[in-house]
């Protein structure tokens, strides 16, 4: 019986990091490989899981939709939404230094959080959606965990294929071109704010795949769901601890910074209750406090980016 | 007499590379020294070697006999030497008058003195002390540079390429300016793009070619030197 | 609605809410133009000011215009403490990486907050405060408080960048800082005092928002977009600009309030400042653009 609780918790415990790998190699495209900040990943999270949520289940008495539609075309339309509401944040800001992309990222993803809150017609404000179907979910329990992790997996096994193929070919050293000296890049000709413009919108397309998955592994989701400061910051001490700009460094950190936060829960939820709740407002500064000392002590990462092209040439 | 200003045999550059492989110069008081030569020669890095921007590698500068290789931008102002950047050298949200007042931040006690001194010298600055810096015209800019950098009272003042994007009207502005800086008392050692003017003005030049001297003598030298007039004047 | 009307339910609240913006965006406008970076912790260290000068008052019993200065000094220390441990080591590395770290910092000092004192809301005082009618126009003295001191802040302010050694130390960092290092002005030391007065401008404008509202771990982070927002609107480095700008959005957020439903109010600092980097990202006072 033990033994069955750990393997439950383990296959949690690994969809998740999936979920959050997902998030964390879209924040490498915008970060990790094109210089840009991007405050707000939590809101792009939740675009992809309403979406997806809206999109996929019954219909439902006084809220748009659900329009029951497959799965697959739930989690496309959350790629798309969360895309579209990336490109117009992007088109402004992309011009300016990336201070002003953090802001607005901010200011989105505030919006998003008071527009899921307060729409009741859209979002079924605090009650939130309920009745997401779930792949595989008619299983039992384990067996659908175990499912539904290999589905997960599958998802981010393509991702990350098709994101390291992107990123060896030509657009990929392009975007490093420009990261790496945007004046000389702007000078041979490059069209520095649209090529910036695809890697902001390509990397919030994978956030709302992220929030898809996570709806449709809970069958529900509701505001509460997630903390947006949380959320989002929990994915940037990931990538700047695995190593921003490698794709497995982004992972790996996933994997640690979860398996962190996770046992560290369950941890101070032993401790009575009145220290428990300041237990998890301590967690929160230690993550935070995690951050800045990676980036005094090991500002490249666990595993920093590997030399591509020409500096790696001259180095053999 | 030993000159006021000497650097000998430097070598160094801004990172790893050598821009400047061996260059020598020296200032005397009262003398206007121009270092002319075609682009990419060092002569913007070999002023900047003086003023402590740069990672010198060998070589010494120094000032009045005493070492300054090595020592930083602010204590080589305290030294008496002072620089007037290329681009960039005016606090253009600042009004002249303040301005100046940041040329003698290292300074404490009275400065009406030196604002009387730089107001003599640049009348035109006087009647604009009032003016937002970044509102002059281009030859009163560098007026308000040059005037920034003598608050200090320096020995030596050094002028990266300050005719640089002037009509030749201003042009022939800022070296009467330099003159009237000379006849003040303090050397000057200007970079300059524009080598024929140059020469024609200063008392002595210096012609560096790839981070190296080439030629040195006295302007009127230089500009009846053949090879030097093939360099600038294709012949 | 008549004139009046309109003026005591949204033009005075509008004002109230701006001059505490305002507050704020000055120290925001400080930060972008001399230190060169968007400061994203700005919004919770005005919440620990503001919880600071609670337990003054709370505490220590200090009468409760007293426990603004206390507040303003304590967090213009911390202010100054979390630049030489986060912030400093960072100067050298592109200032995007500094951004991060200040969201980092937002984190812990809300984090700081909760665990001391907790997450329900609190007040200054207790018992309602009934305005006075001053032809016509009903003021509270808080909200005349809040306006009154936000000008005499920003006079003194703009007296120490124009008259003191120091003050034009900091505009020379701002304007131009090659040329400033070259004239020997001591980073370090510019730094220092922005960071002391951006401290104590945060606390400020913590306490008069808890002053006019009430006091919540999240207040401060919820005032970092529209203090943005002013700071963009009136051009970065304006401290005039900053004050326009806290003020319109101040008066737009709650004037929005008649045509959008109130949960909105966030979302108009947010379409202020969109609205102003597509059509004039120097700002109504021509600002810097980073």
């Amino acid at each position: 019986m033990e033994w069955l609780g750990l393997l439950n918790y383990a296959v949690f415990m690994a969809i998740f990091i999936c979920i959050y790998a997902l998030l964390a190699i879209g924040l490498n495209i915008q970060w990790g490989f094109t210089g840009l900040f991007n405050a707000g990943i939590a809101g792009f999270f939740a675009v992809g899981a309403y979406t997806s949520a809206i999109l996929t289940s019954p219909p439902e008495a006084g809220r748009v939709g659900g329009f029951d539609m497959p799965v697959p075309v739930g989690w496309a339309g959350a790629m798309v939404l969360a895309a579209l509401v990336a490109w117009p944040i992007g088109k402004v800001c992309l011009r300016f230094r990336s201070d002003y992309l953090a802001i607005a990222t901010i200011g989105i993803a505030e919006i998003i959080r008071l527009v899921i809150k307060s729409e009741d017609w859209l979002t079924g404000s605090a009650r939130g959606i309920t009745g997401i179907p779930r792949p595989f979910g008619d299983l039992p329990y384990i067996h659908s965990q175990l499912a539904y992790l290999a589905l997960v997996a599958g998802v981010l096994l393509v991702v990350y294929l098709l994101v390291e193929r992107q990123i060896r070919s030509p657009w990929g050293r392009m975007m490093r071109a420009i990261r790496d000296n945007e004046l000389a890049a702007r000078a041979m000709g490059k069209d520095v704010p649209s090529r910036r413009l695809e890697a902001f919108v390509f990397g919030a397309a994978l956030m709302g795949l992220g929030g898809a998955l996570f709806a449709h592994l809970n069958r529900a989701i509701t505001p509460e769901a997630i903390d947006p400061m949380v959320a989002t910051f929990l994915v940037w001490i990931m990538l700047i601890l695995g190593g921003s700009g490698n794709n497995r460094g982004a992972i790996l950190g996933v994997a640690v910074v979860w398996v962190i936060w996770s046992f560290s829960e369950i941890l101070t939820d032993r401790f009575p209750p009145e220290v428990a709740v300041k237990a998890k407002y301590i967690r929160v500064f230690l993550i935070g406090l995690m951050l800045q000392v990676v980036l005094r002590f090991r500002p490249e990462g666990i595993l920093p980016e590997p030399q591509r092209g020409a500096a790696a040439k001259e180095k053999r | 007499m030993t000159p006021l200003l000497e650097m000998r045999d430097v070598r160094g550059g801004y990172g790893d590379a050598d821009i400047l492989q061996d260059v020598s110069l020296n200032v005397a008081a009262g003398e206007i020294v121009a270092i002319v030569g075609p682009n990419g020669a060092g002569k913007s890095t070999a002023m900047k070697a003086i003023f402590g921007l740069l990672n010198i590698r060998g070589g010494s500068i120094t000032i009045e006999g005493r070492d300054i290789t090595g020592l930083k931008p602010n204590q080589i102002v305290q030294a008496g030497v002072c620089y007037v950047p290329q681009v960039d050298n005016i606090f253009r949200e600042m009004t002249v008058h303040e301005n100046l007042e940041m040329g003698a931040f290292l300074r404490s006690g009275d400065l009406s003195s030196a604002f009387e001194r730089v107001y003599g010298l640049f009348p035109d600055l006087r009647e604009r002390r009032r003016t937002l810096a970044g509102n002059l015209s281009g030859g009163q800019r560098q007026m308000v540079a040059m005037g920034r950098a003598l608050m200090l009272d320096p020995k030596v003042l050094l002028l990266d390429e300050p005719t640089a994007g002037l009509s030749p009207r201003y042009m022939e502005q800022i070296f009467q300016i330099c003159r009237d800086v000379r006849d003040a008392g303090v050397a000057l050692l200007l970079v300059e793009q524009h080598a024929k003017q140059a020469l024609a003005f200063c008392n002595r030049g210096y012609v560096l070619a790839s981070g190296s001297n080439r030629h040195e003598g006295t302007g009127a030298e230089l500009l009846a030197d053949r090879e030097v007039a093939e360099m600038f004047l294709g012949g | 609605m008549d004139f009046l009307e309109f003026v005591n339910f949204y033009i005075v609240p509008g004002l109230v809410l701006g001059s505490i913006y305002a507050l704020g965006a000055v120290g925001i406008t400080l930060v972008f133009a001399i230190l060169r970076y968007a400061h994203l912790a700005h919004g919770d260290m005005a919440t620990l000011g503001a919880f600071v000068a609670f337990a003054a008052v709370t505490l220590a019993g200090v009468p409760l215009y007293a426990a603004l200065p206390i507040a303003m000094v304590a967090t213009a220390l911390v202010a100054v403490g979390i630049d030489r441990l986060f912030y400093d080591y960072l100067r050298e590395r592109p200032r995007i990486v500094t951004v991060m770290a200040s969201l980092g910092v937002a984190l812990m000092v809300r984090s700081v907050v909760q665990v001391i004192w907790g997450v329900d809301a609190e007040t200054y005082t207790r018992g309602i405060v009934r305005p006075e009618n001053w032809w016509g126009i009903r003021l509270k003295d808080r909200e005349i408080a809040t306006v009154l001191t936000m000008i005499g802040l920003v006079l003194c302010l703009q007296l120490f960048l124009m008259k003191t050694k120091w003050g034009k130390a900091m505009r020379a960092m701002s304007d131009n800082p090659n040329l400033a290092l070259l004239s020997g002005v001591d980073n370090a030391k510019v730094v220092f005092v922005t960071w002391m007065i951006v401290g104590g401008l945060c606390a400020a404008a913590g306490f008069f928002l808890g002053l006019n509202t009430e006091l919540k771990s999240m207040m401060g982070w919820q005032m970092l977009l529209p203090m943005f927002a002013a700071a963009i609107l009136g051009g970065v480095g304006r401290i005039e600009g900053a004050v326009i700008g806290g003020l319109v959005v101040g008066v737009v957020e709650e004037v929005s309030v008649m045509f959008l439903p109130s949960e909105y109010k966030a979302a108009t600092a947010f379409a202020i400042l969109l609205v102003m980097l597509i059509v004039r990202p120097t700002g109504l006072l021509r600002g810097k653009v980073l």
